[in-house]
């Protein structure tokens, strides 16, 4: 921490202190120590001393012991020529404070009863609430929890106008935060200035005014102390415990305006223990690195347009939008909903016009929340039936975000467009294709609002990995070949990344559960080589999945100790499965049909099956209704295996993985396939001839029979012994 | 060789949660084996079972099912006290079916006032479940948790969509929780995951899976309660080892073959007997999948189960 602030913060608790010993020896003068004494109407005592020491204060006597406490707790003052590298003393001192404060304000209540209002907002001229009671904690703690106030703005001092007062109040008040109001800057206070501009001031407003004090900040520290007791269920005392719950839980932070004193920055350095940054509009020196807090701890000189988008950021608030903000209804109802050519209105992409998507990564300060930006004509500018290039270009940043979600958020615009009423979306990247229908657009809606639907959904879905998101939509020839040009260089990039990936250099590879609803034994373990064999999950949506729901049914497994490296087994997965299967199943092989194979699931994209007597293997895929050379239609096979049991002879797998490096290479790979549905050959015929090449065979393509060769066994040998199959003089598939 | 029964090990337990008020607690859940396995584990707590109260008087009930409440129907707190009185209730579920906005549309304040009479005439535990409109149950269920606090009632169906709203109220005014998802074990899970996220302590939460009677949809339902126990004992999935509410008797007096007459359907045979066997049944079928707590009707048709809770229990 910086040596400033420490010596500042540390001076300040001396005065505090001081100010407490002097009052507890006048009161105890004047009511001796029996004389009860607290805050009104609550359960918790002086809180912030209840819930960090365990004591209850009830009498003026029981404050000299907390007194002592806080002496013991307060360092010396900072020596000029001492280098004081740690937080540890400050944040004592700040401790020391809230405690001291705490007894001062005791004492306030006892020497005028009427000093505070003690009700929910202002009354009889008086503007100073004073602590929250008991029914107030619990009325506005409840809104804590359900997430609808997601924590509180501790405000110190006053902004230089009464214009700026109001704009940050009513800011807070959009993010939906509690502003808590207390101390003077120059003789004004915000609270006071809200008043004079005309607004309403109280626990009603969420714009509460504890007091006109610096002390009076210790009612906000009491606040979230209670919070933690009496909904985090934390015991008096566990102060650790106190202090977690509300960094963990309670987005607050402390807003410093004005001159920050000795006594402000002891404040300050009480709020770090509760994990509550400091963000002000003065220039104090910064303490950037975290520690306590979950980011920085103290940023200053924020512009004040800018200090609630900064606290936000610093505390690590995630925003949340309620709804999408369109004209039109919005819902995975309106999905399926087609825009045919008679109810077009504007037509981008789908080869009559560039139309293309981008998800990218941005540094934090170079993206501004909720920005939605348009560069050319929108719906207005163009007449019915018209068409325009397009580039979606969803901007991101956060702590979280990495490179590898890009793809994965990318791929979210195409339903979260759809989601539109009026708006049909198909395709994605540089293919994306979407038309907006005549209703639609004469209920107002805009290219733009692609945008705010954008921002909106990314939120609520994915809010978990990134921090915020703005959106920029190009509606120019050029600008949009421009971004076609970067947009296309990064796809491949990505490709080659995924490409790249083997699952002898990843560790960690990621269960699948879902389907356990219906199919109880079956596990899926993904590994970047083995995808999912539903299609739907490939080793980088899992790892995406389980970063975004920590306990959802996608989780990390070491893979452990190899036990065979060609069959692919390995001790990590065996021991997840075996818990994962409930007992029903201890190992199994990732690259074999004929050991141990994986256990399929009703809902696999395509089954391979082995045909004995060309000693190879077969696949079907879901699309494909007819009869197949193993005897059994794709029906039959899905009703047999389907169950989440592990059938050797059979395996079901994703289309995708067919064409992977380690399809059954375990049992030969790839050379060992004799027939597929024909039109399935056709969709991966560009990945076979590819894989083809790479093992050396590069007509196996024609070698591999469909249904226009045969669908029997000995219709398709022929065939394949004319053309010569490597299976054929594989080593024997059954031993 | 003597025979020997093959056993499952387990090693997972249910949770054991407390209901009602602290003068008159019920605790329900504890076990470590499979529904009535008591050769492989322990069921320390036998299934309870909760009788029905409207927060109006019925309409369309069959006869049969009305005429042992006939007297008291146009009052719930009587009512609650005659099934405590008469038939020995263990627990009271009040059914706020009048508060659906497409039913009477009765509001909140209403419904606050009927939990609060029904919560004074009786000592056993509350279940208070709303109408399933997920407007107005987090209205009308917030305030009755805040007007009834400390009472440690069971507040039910809370959803993913009034987790927030009431899970927060529940801590706030310490009740219990009915965590309610679409007969779907992950949903499930993810629900009583979310309501741990939000700071809802494990020994206020139970699970209501979402039944349906006997012929419409049961099996369904079965199956999913299996899971969840297998999960919940034998994988160790600790966000599964919550007890079971089965909310069944509605579900089966609603249904064509409960409501016809002995005129309308004389092939059916007696509708008073036909009702009461349905309604046992199901409930049957629900304690043999795990069900902790059984919302249910007919004095005839719970006198029908205790019976076989205690044969089963072997007490
Ligand atoms: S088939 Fe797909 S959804 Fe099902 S468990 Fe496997 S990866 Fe998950
Ligand atoms: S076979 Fe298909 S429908 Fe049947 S349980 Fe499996 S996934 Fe579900
Ligand atoms: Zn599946
Ligand atoms: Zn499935």
């Amino acid at each position: 921490m910086s040596k400033i602030i420490c010596s500042a913060a540390i001076r300040g608790a001396h005065k505090i202190m001081e100010r407490a010993e002097a009052k507890y020896e006048e009161a105890m003068g004047k009511w001796g120590p029996d004389q009860e004494i607290g805050f009104p109407n609550t359960a918790y005592y002086l809180p912030v001393i209840y819930g960090m020491l365990g004591v209850p204060v009830k009498k003026l006597g029981d404050v000299k012991d907390v007194l002592d406490r806080c002496r013991s707790l307060l360092p010396d003052m900072v020596d000029e020529h001492v280098w004081l590298p740690y937080l540890a003393p400050a944040l004592e001192a700040g401790m020391a404070t809230f405690f001291a404060e705490e007894i001062i304000e005791a004492i306030r209540y006892l020497e005028s009863p009427d000093f505070y209002t003690k009700t929910e907002d202002p009354s009889n001229g008086n503007l100073w609430l004073g602590a929250a009671d008991d029914v107030i904690l619990r009325k506005r703690g409840v809104e804590f929890v359900d997430g609808t106030a997601p924590g509180f703005a501790a405000v110190l001092g006053a902004p230089p106008t009464e214009e700026i007062a109001v704009q940050l109040a009513q800011e807070l008040q959009e993010k939906n935060l509690y502003v808590f109001m207390s101390a003077d800057h120059e003789g004004r206070s915000m609270s006071e200035m809200l008043v004079k501009a005309g607004v309403q001031v109280g626990w009603g407003t969420r714009l509460v005014s504890f007091g006109p004090e610096y002390t009076a900040t210790v009612f906000a520290a009491g606040f979230a102390t209670r919070a933690a007791m009496s909904f985090g269920g934390v015991k008096p005392g566990d102060f650790k415990s106190i202090l977690f719950y509300n960094k963990d839980r309670i987005f607050a932070f402390a807003m410093p305006l004005g001159t920050v004193t000795d006594e402000w920055y002891a404040n300050a350095a009480g709020a770090i223990n509760w994990g509550f940054p400091t963000i002000s509009d003065t220039p104090i020196p910064e303490v950037l690195p975290t520690g306590i807090c979950t980011y920085e701890h103290v940023v200053s000189n924020v512009p004040h347009d800018q200090l609630v988008a900064r606290a936000i950021e610093v505390r690590g608030l995630k925003v949340t939008v309620a709804k999408v903000p369109i004209p039109v209804s919005y819902g995975p109802a309106f999905e399926g909903e087609r825009v045919r050519k008679d109810d077009l209105f504007l037509e981008c992409g789908g080869g009559k016009t560039r139309a293309v998507e981008w998800a990218t990564t941005k540094d934090m300060d170079e993206v501004e929340d909720g920005k939605i930006e348009l560069f050319g004509p929108d719906v207005d500018d163009v007449g019915e039936g018209a068409r325009l290039p397009l580039a979606i270009v969803a901007e991101f940043a956060g702590r979280k975000m990495q490179d590898d979600f890009e793809p994965i958020l990318e791929r979210q615009i195409h339903h979260f467009v759809n989601y539109a009423q009026g708006l049909m979306h198909i395709g994605q990247r540089d293919i994306a294709w979407i038309r907006m229908a005549k209703a639609g657009a004469s209920k107002g809606l805009k290219l733009k609002h692609i945008g705010d639907i954008l921002h909106a959904k990314f939120h609520q879905d994915f809010g978990a990995i990134f921090d915020k998101v703005q959106v920029k939509l190009y509606t120019e020839e050029d600008k949009v070949k421009e971004i076609l040009e970067k947009a296309t260089e990064v796809y491949h990039q990505r490709d080659a990344r995924i490409e790249g990936l083997t699952d002898e250099t990843i560790d960690t590879y990621y269960s699948c559960t879902l389907c356990q609803s219906f199919a109880p034994n079956h596990v899926c373990i993904i590994s970047p080589e083995r995808t999912g064999l539903c299609g739907a999950y490939n080793w980088m949506d899992c790892k995406a999945s389980y970063e975004i729901n920590p306990t959802g049914p996608n989780q990390p497994v070491e893979k452990g100790e190899t036990i065979d490296a060609k069959l692919g087994q390995w001790k990590g997965c065996n021991e997840f499965l075996y818990k994962a299967s409930r007992q029903a199943l201890d190992h199994y092989n990732f690259y074999s049909i004929v050991h141990d194979p994986m256990t399929t699931c009703g809902c696999c994209e395509c089954i391979a099956a082995i045909l004995p007597l060309c000693n190879g293997v077969m696949t079907v895929d879901r699309d494909y209704t007819g009869m197949t050379p193993c005897g059994m239609k794709f029906t039959t096979l899905a009703g047999t295996i389907g169950g989440g049991m592990s059938v050797p002879g059979f395996v079901g797998h994703g289309k995708y993985n067919l064409t992977q490096r380690k399809w059954i290479v375990g049992d030969g790979g790839i050379k060992r396939l004799v027939w597929m549905p024909k039109r399935f050959k056709e969709e991966a015929a560009e990945r076979l001839k590819k894989m083809a090449e790479e093992v050396g065979i590069p007509d196996l393509p024609d070698m591999i029979a469909d249904e226009t060769v045969g669908t029997t066994e000995e219709e398709i040998l022929a065939f394949l012994e004319e053309k010569g199959h490597p299976a054929l003089t594989m080593d024997p598939l059954l031993e | 060789m003597g025979f020997e029964i093959p056993k499952i090990s387990y090693n997972g337990a249910i949770k054991e949660i407390p209901l009602g008020k602290e003068s008159n607690r019920i605790t329900v859940g504890g076990e470590t084996c499979y529904p009535f396995h008591l050769f492989e584990g322990n069921m320390p707590l036998p299934p309870k079972i909760a009788m029905e109260v409207y927060d109006a008087t019925p309409e369309e009930w069959p006869q049969a099912a009305l005429a042992p409440f006939a007297d008291v129907v146009h009052d719930p707190a009587a009512w609650a006290q005659k099934c405590v009185a008469s038939y020995g209730a263990e627990m009271i579920a009040l059914q706020l079916a009048s508060t659906d906005p497409n039913a009477q549309n009765t509001t909140a304040e209403q419904a606050v006032e009927a939990t609060k009479k029904v919560a004074a005439a009786i000592e056993v535990p509350l279940i208070v479940w709303g109408c399933g409109n997920v407007e107005k149950d987090t209205e009308v269920l917030k305030r009755i948790a805040e007007e009834c606090a400390g009472e440690n009632l069971i507040l039910g169906p809370v959803e993913e969509d009034t987790h927030k709203a009431l899970g927060a109220a529940a801590i706030a005014y310490q009740h219990t929780i009915a965590a309610s998802t679409p007969i779907d074990i992950n949903l499930a899970k993810q629900l009583n995951i979310l309501l741990g996220n939000l700071g809802v302590p494990d020994e206020r939460i139970i699970v209501d899976p979402t039944v349906g009677g006997l012929g419409y949809g049961l099996e369904y339902c079965y199956s999913v309660m299996e899971r969840d126990r297998m999960a919940a004992l034998t994988q160790e999935d600790e966000r599964l080892q919550f007890p079971i509410l089965c909310n069944l008797a509605k579900e089966v007096w609603k249904v064509k073959e409960a409501k016809l007459s002995d005129e309308e359907a004389p092939l059916l045979g007696d509708s008073t007997k036909r009702g009461v066997l349905l309604e046992a049944m199901t409930a049957l079928l629900f304690l043999l999948a795990g069900g902790d707590i059984l919302i249910m009707r007919h004095p005839d048709a719970i006198q029908l189960v205790k019976g076989f809770i205690n044969d089963l229990m072997g007490s």
